[in-house]
């Protein structure tokens, strides 16, 4: 006999009704979903005694009917991120008790708890083994490496999956760029999701995860499932939040305000500039260890020589500036504004939202606005056929992003590097403005415009970049109910992005005037047809099977072009300005088809023993034809031990193993070889040998990996941790290896090489406290990845990934950590840094000295949450223990003057710029060369402009690069949100509205704890191989706080 | 299906089969490029012949070849986008079927001519070197050659290359022979003219070889060494990027606001004391005056003379060799006793004017110059290496590799490093990089020289 069932569900927190809860009776197939109230009414056949309530984000609630017609039930949030229901590669569901590997969920409440703009920042601490590093300057590409970098050259970035459709996550930054040598960071496409559109993230670790999406998954996989409509529903959700920004002046350069500028202790000669016979500065000179401040001293600053400035012709006090390079720096505006609609009908969901999000960044002139849509709906045609589609467009606008590293469109390059003390920023504000000119601190030595560096306000308001990416994504899918275990998918999705970057110099700026523009076009479709199978072959034994094809098409092409020789018109950014005849543009084209099959095979007996096989096939295009197809299996098993022990206090106990393997193709175009071509020598045409050695016998490269892991819950579900250990092996790397030029080429394909790398992941969680109105739940997130170049190529023992300007590069170097920085070395006497003759560190013979490992020796995140009543306090603390960085800021900024331990009093109470034999010097620790403890003062200032510190010690051999190499281990406060969910009862007097969140955070409010002491270790150049380890022209951290407002209708 | 996408592994954009005068083209412009560009990340031969000296940063003018990539930038440009596109051209000549055969061997002379310079300035940077395993993509680790074994094969080719010329054929000819124009005939007198330099270079390790070079040169018949300053092999930059005189990038003027360099005292002080004509088109003037910076040490800008415009003129051409050179080189093998014809002095006298009348002065402004006793053969100061020397590393201004070699050569004059514990540079170090890419070989070679120290002295260098 069938019973109507019927009840509410609501959201245990807040107590609002819960639309689109799954219903099912528990061991069939009847369910329901809860309407746009939270009701439901289901019919329960005769037998059942069991209703499941399931909602994604939410704890899977079972409960026995009994008696009753009326149920009403209330989910709490399942912030254990240990999901019952995971979606897995392909986007299939699964149940996690099935799972032979491991994969960690996110919700999207804690996607946008701390409102960050970028859905990929917001992961950073929240998932085991999940390294995210950012740089600071506005919008900048994110680095996302799962379990360490294992491809020597090629692409070590997780694959981005949004519902099933793989998308671009590319960082369309210039090579330049990521080895520090200027230009703006556009940061990468994952910056165009919507967090507010996400319902989930699960991140896939290992190859056995992420098998089926075969080659491009080798690095992990983010699988994003965005939100969807609930049936018979309808929702209106309006959100608006503000967020403001400033720089974390513990991440800045701490100026000595004891000497103003130049290299040595001298002015100019003095001369009537207007006022009488006075000192002149040394503009030219961009350092600060020139003459000791004195306020009785008058002096020509670069203002006297600016017939615009109300102190031209005039002498000032010579003193430190009021306002130092921070000043520069100011409070940043962090708009979002959406409304998202979503519902459905008897057969059909639907979800529509439009996102606008205005960012003005911390540096003048500069924003980011970005507009979003995203639509996704399904429609049940039948019993059995389901037909769903997506479509998401977002548009990103920049202008003035950050230039960055050793460039003068990067103001950090004079304000940490190459700067003059005395220089008031405010004063170069106000002279940039007066007349829109490039009045510069820094004068040529006749006084007729910048040497090196530009007014900053120049260089932000005259020489800065704009871009634009527009970015589409979607999918539409057909799904046929075959028979009951059987049921077929057929898939089509795309992703393109088109990309547009402009970069100018304004005529009258340091460097020769120019204009650049440069287009970039990306296009992946995919094809996927899939039989699913879904049997039950027995009570005790059940199947679970999937066979499918995969057709992936890639196609991008890009043209750069350029100025040259300088603009005509100024002001005027166009290609046709330019001064001299253009260059040919560079033009690129590239396409790639990879044809794949594959089958998946899981089997259950008794809900307790799983095993799992998977395997895959592709054919790709890269590869010489004759050798592109590839084959890699997957095996694991995992037995659910919780039903083997009958306790009362496990509640959920599982182990596991797996095997997998992943072939990967090469990169288009590295077969076969073409000539270069050079702009030709007038009409005189010109070509070249390339310097890269394509390879028309590459073979698939494979990585092999290993993990097993134990899960389990305690009383209840009170405390849990889900523990991993892996170990993968990267094998016949595709790369352009580094060879010496001697053999004609820089860089030549090879198979060749193995990184290894190994470690364990945990993730934890516990319920301390759990009251009827309060509950504490802290997660914690801790993995420890050790990484191994084992073998290279041939008998090379070190391949160099990147050169950087100061002396030192980033390697992989057999035995070694991949990205071992490399450099001179102090000489060390019984384990102590020596001293030469002179006092200052002698260096070590050889310049390749390993001297830092920017790989962090663990990882770490504490996420806590807690509620009473309506109110929810999260925080997350994110940690990075170790991780070397060297600093070109230090480098030169030490050299030149700029921080306080340059200046100040010596061991002996003098002033240490004085000269030695007038009691100045600087006593540097460490021994002399015969091992007793060093008593030699070294020149602190030798009158040509040497100092023991950076590029400028030694005769200017330098200083020890070892000494510029900082632990980069942080400890961060990285969120905050404290929300408050008006109580049902208010909002029942609000009409129409359903629900009211009110929410206040902030995000990187306190860097509890770091080691450099300058500089945010977080900060690097760029996503990418070559994107840390390195700093020039560091951004400050940033800290943002803002408050946001959600209503429900 | 992916088997039938063959043409997605094909390039679209770029060509795979070129002419081969395009690499020849290609090949010259980086060589004369890298002997040519001040930039301090390449080339800091200015400074190690004190003729220029720096404003601020004193790391390269006091020999510091590592904070930059200095000697991995010369290696890899001269190995990379010299030899390896001139090997190329090679390959396509040879294997061009419609040549004509008078042709063919002119065209594989000029690109052989080409090969023997750039390995001789490889050789005579860095010491030993890869060379009989070298311009092999396969293989990664190249061994060195030892530094003598290489130079006297270059020598050998570069005789048969010149014997190979025939002035009756045409070569690489009009726009792609950017220093002749297709003129075999200078190209015969730019071989011969090379064939005394090189093996003046090994004259006081290996006279008999030198010596026979000399006298083949400039054995009647032969076609005869570059006689005149329209023979120079010059070649003409042009006015817009990228095919602007380096130069004009690196010092302030319609490319560049920098102001890095300033003429050295050294130089200055040299030419002041000889009232030499050619200041006026070397240097600019401060109050009137020539003042050269202090080498080595900081430098206010607009206190001291730097480049004229004339040399900082995006147009203004690059030598690989010139007449005055050629005179001088015959000055010096007069002194030798080689059979050249003439008398030290004649030739001597000859290089100087050369010189002059090519950077603008007069014919009476080098004999006026030449008449004064600081300057006249007969009584100028010291031995012929020195008044030959330092009359060379005059002429040789603006062509800082030339000057640093000569310099070497014949250890005139005088340079003293500008801070005690330096020492001028012998050579350059060998590359960072090749300590690691190919370890194996670059430590053999490191011991086989002697150590790599930038102090090192080459094999000829033994004076």
């Amino acid at each position: 006999q069938v019973r109507a069932i019927t009840g509410t569900v609501t959201d245990a927190s807040t107590n609002q009704p819960l639309p689109g809860v799954t219903v099912l009776v528990k061991g069939t197939s009847v369910g329901t979903a809860t309407g746009a109230d939270g009701t439901y009414t289901v019919n329960v056949p005769e037998g059942s005694n069991t209703l499941v309530f399931r909602f994604i984000g939410y704890q899977t609630v079972e409960r026995p009917i009994g008696t009753n017609t009326t149920l009403n039930v209330s989910m709490g949030t399942d912030t254990r991120q240990l999901g019952e229901v995971v979606v897995t590669a392909l986007g299939i569901e699964r149940n996690r008790n099935e799972l032979a590997y491991s994969a960690q969920e996110v919700s999207g409440d804690q996607i946008t708890r701390a409102r960050n703009e970028n859905v990929v920042n917001s992961l950073s601490g929240k998932v085991a083994g999940l390294d995210i590093r950012t740089n600071n300057t506005m919008g900048g590409s994110t680095n996302v490496i799962i379990r360490g970098y294992s491809s020597l050259t090629g692409e070590n970035q997780a694959l981005f999956v949004i519902d099933g459709v793989p998308v671009s996550n590319a960082n369309n930054n210039g090579s330049n760029q990521a080895t520090g040598r200027g230009g703006a960071d556009f940061g990468n496409a994952a910056a165009d999701l919507n967090p507010d559109n996400i319902e989930s993230v699960n991140v896939l670790k290992g190859a056995a995860a992420t098998a089926l999406y075969g080659s491009r998954a080798a690095n992990g996989v983010i699988m994003i499932t965005t939100k969807k409509g609930a049936k018979n529903s309808l929702n209106i959700a309006v959100n608006s939040g503000v967020t403001w920004s400033s720089i974390d002046k513990s991440t800045y350069v701490k100026y000595q305000k004891e000497y103003g500028g130049g290299y040595f202790q001298g002015f100019r000669a003095s001369r009537d500039l207007g006022s009488g016979v006075a000192p002149v500065v040394r503009f030219q000179d961009d350092a600060s260890y020139g003459p000791r401040f004195d306020p009785n001293l008058q002096v020509y600053q670069w203002d006297a020589i600016d017939p615009l400035h109300p102190n031209f012709g005039k002498t000032r006090p010579w003193v430190a500036a009021e306002n130092d390079p921070t000043s520069f720096y100011r409070r940043g505006l962090n708009s979002n504004q959406s409304v998202v609609v979503s519902g459905g009908g008897d057969k059909t969901t639907f979800n529509l939202g439009y996102t606008r999000n205005d960012i003005k960044g911390n540096l003048p002139n500069s924003t980011i606005d970005k507009d979003m849509f995203n639509f996704n709906a399904s429609y049940e045609a039948s019993e059995r056929l389901t037909v769903s589609a997506s479509g998401n467009y977002t548009r990103t606008v920049g202008v003035g992003r950050y230039g960055t590293g050793y460039s003068g469109n990067n103001p950090n390059q004079q304000f940490r590097q190459w700067w003059q003390t005395n220089v008031d920023l405010e004063e170069q504000k106000d002279a940039y403005f007066r007349n829109r000119q490039n009045i510069t601190w820094n004068w040529n030595s006749s006084n007729t415009g910048p040497i090196y560096s530009d007014n900053p306000y120049w260089t932000q308001y005259e020489n800065y970049s704009n871009d634009s990416r527009d970015n589409i994504y979607g999918y539409a899918t057909v799904n046929y109910k075959i028979t009951d275990w059987m049921s077929a998918l057929g898939r089509a999705s795309f992703n393109t992005t088109s990309d547009m970057q402009e970069e100018r110099v304004a005529v009258g700026s340091a460097g020769l005037s120019s204009y650049s523009r440069y287009n970039r076009d990306f296009n992946e479709t995919n094809f996927d047809l899939m039989l699913n199978f879904n049997k039950d072959i027995s009570e005790e034994f059940k199947f679970n099977g999937l066979l499918g094809t995969n057709l992936r098409r890639d196609r991008a092409e890009s043209i750069f072009t350029a100025t040259n020789g300088g603009l005509v018109v100024p002001r005027l950014y166009s290609i046709s300005n330019s001064a001299s005849p253009v260059n040919p543009p560079t033009e690129t084209y590239w396409r790639r088809g990879v044809d794949g099959i594959f089958a998946n095979a899981s089997f259950g007996f008794r809900d307790t023993y799983f095993m799992e096989l998977s395997a895959r096939q592709d054919k790709s295009t890269t590869l010489p034809v004759d050798d592109n197809t590839y084959f890699y299996p997957a095996a694991g098993v995992n037995v659910l031990f919780s039903n083997l022990v009958e306790t009362s206090w496990l509640s959920h106990g599982k182990v596991r193993i797996n095997y997998a393997e992943v072939g990967n193709d090469a990169p288009p175009l590295s077969i076969y070889d073409v000539y270069d071509k050079p702009t030709g020598f007038g009409s005189t045409p010109i070509f070249s040998m390339p310097s890269t050695k394509n390879n028309p016998n590459l073979k698939p490269e494979r990585k092999k990996s290993m993990e097993a892991g134990i899960e389990a819950e305690f009383f209840n579900n009170l405390f849990g941790f889900d523990f991993t250990v892996y170990k993968e092996n990267q094998i016949d790397q595709i790369m352009p290896v580094s060879q010496t030029a001697a053999s004609g080429f820089t860089n030549r394909y090879v198979n060749a090489g193995e990184v290894e790398n190994k470690g364990f992941e945990v993730a934890a969680f516990v319920t301390p406290i759990q009251t009827g109105d309060f509950t504490w739940t802290m997660n914690f997130n801790f993995a420890r990845n050790r990484n191994k170049v084992i073998s290279l190529y041939e008998d090379v023992q070190n391949l160099t990934l990147a050169s950087f300007q100061g002396g030192v590069s980033l390697n992989a170097a057999i035995g070694q950590p991949y990205g071992v920085i490399r450099g001179n070395d102090f000489v060390y006497t019984n384990g102590q840094r020596t001293v030469g003759a002179n006092g200052y560190y002698l260096l070590s013979d050889r310049s390749d000295v390993i001297i830092g490992n920017p790989n962090p020796d663990w990882t770490g995140g504490f996420n806590n949450t807690v509620t009473f009543k309506g109110v929810s306090l999260g925080f997350l603390i994110d940690v990075r223990k170790g991780g070397d960085v060297f600093s070109l800021d230090q480098w030169y900024g030490e050299a030149t003057g700029l921080y306080a331990h340059t200046a100040g009093l010596n061991a002996k109470g003098n002033p240490s710029r004085l000269p030695v034999d007038e009691g100045g010097g600087v006593l540097l620790p460490g021994v002399k060369e015969d091992g007793t403890p060093n008593d030699i003062y070294a020149e602190n200032q030798d009158g040509d402009g040497m100092t023991p510190y950076g590029y400028a010690a030694n005769n200017y051999e330098g200083a020890p690069r070892a000494w510029y190499v900082y632990d980069g281990s942080f400890v961060k406060l990285r969120e905050v949100a404290l929300s408050y969910a008006l109580p049902q009862s208010l909002v029942g007097n609000l009409g129409f509205v359903k629900g009211v969140d009110l929410q206040l955070i902030g995000r990187n409010l306190w860097i509890i704890h770091k080691n450099m002491e300058y500089s945010d270790p977080e900060e690097g150049l760029s996503s990418g191989n070559a994107g840390r380890g390195y700093q020039s022209g560091a951004y400050p951290a940033v800290r943002t706080y803002g408050f946001n407002v959600k209503l429900n209708f | 299906c992916v088997d039938d996408l063959e043409d997605y592994n094909i390039d679209q954009k770029r060509a795979t089969t070129v002419p081969a005068v395009t690499l020849f083209t290609g090949a010259t412009k980086n060589l004369m490029d890298v002997l040519t560009t001040p930039n301090v990340n390449t080339n800091n031969y200015r400074f190690y012949v004190q003729h220029w000296t720096s404003t601020q940063y004193l790391d390269e003018p006091r020999y510091n070849m590592t904070s930059r990539l200095i000697p991995q930038n010369m290696w890899t440009t001269l190995y990379r986008d010299v030899l390896n596109d001139l090997k190329e051209a090679k390959r396509l000549i040879n294997d061009d079927a419609t040549l004509a055969a008078g042709v063919k061997q002119n065209q594989l002379a000029q690109l052989e001519i080409m090969e023997v310079y750039t390995w001789s300035v490889l050789v005579n940077t860095f010491g030993d070197v890869p060379y009989t395993e070298a311009l092999d993509p396969q293989n990664a680790l190249p061994k060195y050659d030892n530094a003598q074994t290489i130079y006297n094969d270059i020598l050998s080719r570069l005789e048969v290359a010149v014997d190979q010329l025939d002035p009756a054929f045409a070569g690489f000819g009009g726009s792609g022979d950017i220093l002749y124009g297709g003129n075999m005939a200078n190209w015969l007198k730019f071989g011969n003219s090379m064939k005394l330099k090189l093996g003046m270079v090994v004259a006081d390790v290996d006279n008999a070889r030198a010596k026979a070079l000399a006298e083949s040169a400039t054995a009647p018949g032969a076609g005869g060494v570059i006689s005149s300053n329209a023979e120079n092999a010059a070649f003409e930059y042009l006015s817009a990027p990228p095919n602007n005189n380096p130069i004009s990038s690196n010092v302030k003027g319609p490319l560049s606001t920098r102001e890095d360099y300033v003429a050295a005292n050294t130089l200055v002080d040299a030419m002041n004391q000889r009232n030499d004509p050619r200041r006026e088109f070397y240097f600019t003037q401060v109050n009137g005056q020539y003042v050269g910076g202090k080498y080595g040490f900081p430098n206010t800008f607009t206190s001291f003379s730097t480049v004229s415009a004339k040399v900082a003129a995006p147009t203004f051409e690059a030598l690989l060799i010139d007449y005055a050179e050629v005179e001088f080189l015959l000055a010096e093998a007069v002194e030798r006793g080689y059979n050249v014809g003439g008398t030290a002095i004649e030739h001597y006298n000859k290089g100087v004017t050369a010189s002059i009348t090519y950077w603008g002065g007069t014919e009476a402004q080098a004999l006026a110059y030449l008449a004064q006793p600081s300057v006249n053969y007969l009584t100028a100061p010291g031995d012929w290496r020195q008044k030959i020397g330092t009359q060379e590393w005059i002429a040789l201004y603006n062509r800082g590799y030339d000057a640093w070699l000569t310099w070497r050569r014949l250890d005139a004059p005088n340079l003293l490093p500008p801070v005690d514990g330096l020492i001028v540079p012998k050579r350059l170090i060998y590359p960072v990089n090749e300590q690691t890419l190919n370890p194996g070989n670059n430590a053999a070679a490191a011991s086989a020289i002697g150590g790599d120290q930038s102090s090192t002295k080459l094999f000829w260098d033994i004076r």
